[in-house]
């Protein structure tokens, strides 16, 4: 049964693709939702305000399924908030 | 009827790899990037840290202050690049020239860092009043408008914005202008500043910019790398041009124009397969005449093993035999800019027979399988030269140039 945080991501997906959440599980994957790469970007902007995470690039290109949007999340939620670096960078 | 041929006699450029056309060169043939970190601690709360800026640039210097409150950054760019393009075509205006004179630019954005403040100031800081030079400053065809403005010119002046080819564009319908007797000369190219915060955030949020460098090709490419910038090129009839003696760059051949009607972002493989070939027919050019290709090269998991399955198709096995480069690697992608930008690079590239190289190149994508001409310039003397730029939105224009020593 998905968890609270689960049926939350399950909600963004349905709202962000315009789909009933009820046709979303999390072993489906994001191809077979018809997510494209358009849809998916919304989507982790959708998941970052709603999380208040930030979704680095990288894990954000290897996600294929719903569990592992859950699973991220879950992970990136016990990391704490995210912080933008608080100095600039240095320049040359 | 055969129509006119159209030659380039003048360049001008502005980029993060020089503020001119020898600079910029001398960095292109040295196979030397031109990125470097933001400065700004606003800045700093970016997912990437780099960009191919501009630096060391004072418009003040350019310019009286008066005209730099009317100028945002693209539009300083694009009477730069103008203005070097003029004086190296050496052109001797005269009211009659000035009449039969075009300007045709591309820009993606138009003047959106003027827009990204003026709108900060009332969206954040409750401000009441927006600027009122905020309009003529961020209107896409300020940079038109002010070269016009610039030289006298009085002809058909306009912008077009084709996001990424936009240049192109600009390029090829200035071709198509001059062949058809609109106009006796052109300054045609683009501009773009695009590196405001909340188009930087913008590009974030695409996920398709790089964190450190920019690799086209590479196995371990990351995504583009912003620039910013402008390239303009003077076109006049090749007959003409001969009979003032003016140093002529190269034939501008053809260009070739095609739509995906596929995806908003997604890049096919028919469509620049179309405007490929459609600028090698236009320029009435073999196929084995094209001895390199400047790609565009953006260095995206998308666009750079579509466009390498593109030449394969046109080119057959030939394709194994054609030094293929991105020269964003090195000044970024500056958008509506990058196709006149790049434009500059190779016609300086037949002019002395040196192809530019794609830096930072480690290993290819097997998906990427053309000679990319890694890190290193090569020498090479080249007969014709194609020019590609494939914009978001599935919009493609490719340029073809042709020696005219040949």
């Amino acid at each position: 049964m998905p968890d609270e945080l689960a049926e939350k991501v399950i909600g963004i997906l349905a709202s962000v693709k315009h789909i009933p959440r009820e046709k979303i599980t999390l072993q489906n994957s994001l191809a077979e939702l018809g997510f494209d790469s358009l849809d998916t970007i919304s989507m982790l902007f959708e998941l970052e305000n709603a999380f208040q995470v930030s979704i680095p690039d990288e894990s954000a290109r290897s996600i294929r399924y719903v569990h592992e949007i859950v699973d991220g999340i879950r992970t990136l939620q016990s990391a704490g908030p995210s912080k933008p670096p608080a100095e600039p960078l240095p320049t040359n | 009827m055969p129509h006119r041929r159209i030659a380039v006699t003048g360049l001008g450029v502005i980029c993060s790899l020089g503020h001119n056309v020898p600079d910029a060169w001398e960095a292109l043939r040295a196979g030397r990037p031109a990125i470097t970190p933001f400065d700004g601690p606003e800045l700093a709360k970016l997912r990437f840290q780099n960009a191919a800026r501009v630096c060391n640039f004072d418009p003040a210097a350019h310019f009286p202050l008066t005209m730099v409150d009317h100028l945002d950054r693209f539009a300083q760019f694009a009477l730069i690049a103008a203005r070097e393009a003029a004086q190296d075509a050496g052109i001797s205006w005269t009211p009659e020239l000035r009449q039969r004179a075009a300007v045709i630019t591309g820009s993606s954005i138009g003047g959106q860092s003027t827009q990204d403040v003026q709108f900060w100031d009332v969206y954040h800081l409750g401000r009441e009043r927006v600027h009122p030079l905020t309009i003529p400053r961020t209107m896409p065809n300020a940079g038109a408008s002010q070269i016009s403005m610039e030289f006298g010119i009085t002809g058909p002046v306009f912008t077009l914005s084709t996001a990424c080819s936009s240049s192109n564009h600009a390029i090829g319908v200035a071709l198509q202008l001059l062949r058809g007797g609109g106009a006796d000369i052109a300054i045609a190219g683009g501009s773009e500043a695009p590196l405001s915060f909340g188009m930087l955030k913008a590009w974030e949020a695409m996920r398709v910019v790089s964190p450190d460098v920019c690799r086209p090709f590479c196995r371990d490419r990351k995504g583009i790398i912003l620039g910013e910038g402008a390239g303009m090129l003077i076109l006049e009839p090749l007959d003409a041009a001969r009979a003032r003696g003016a140093h002529i760059y190269a034939e501008l051949a053809g260009a070739g124009m095609s739509s995906d009607a596929a995806h908003i972002t997604q890049p096919t493989v028919d469509g620049p397969v179309r405007a490929i070939r459609g600028a090698i027919a236009d320029a009435g050019l073999r196929l084995e005449q094209v001895g390199y290709i400047n790609a565009h090269g953006t260095g995206t998991p998308g666009n750079d093993p579509a466009e390498t399955r593109a030449i394969r198709e046109v080119f057959g096995p030939l394709a194994d035999r054609i030094p293929v480069s991105s020269t964003k690697s090195m000044h970024g992608h500056a958008l509506g800019a990058a196709g006149a930008i790049e434009a500059v690079a190779t016609l300086l590239a037949m002019r002395d027979g040196v192809l530019p190289p794609t830096a930072n190149f480690t290993e290819p994508d097997p998906a990427c399988d053309l000679d990319y001409i890694p890190n290193v310039a090569r020498t090479a003397r080249i007969e014709a030269a194609l020019s590609n730029s494939f914009a978001f939105g599935g919009l493609n224009a490719v340029l073809a140039f042709r020696s005219v020593n040949s």
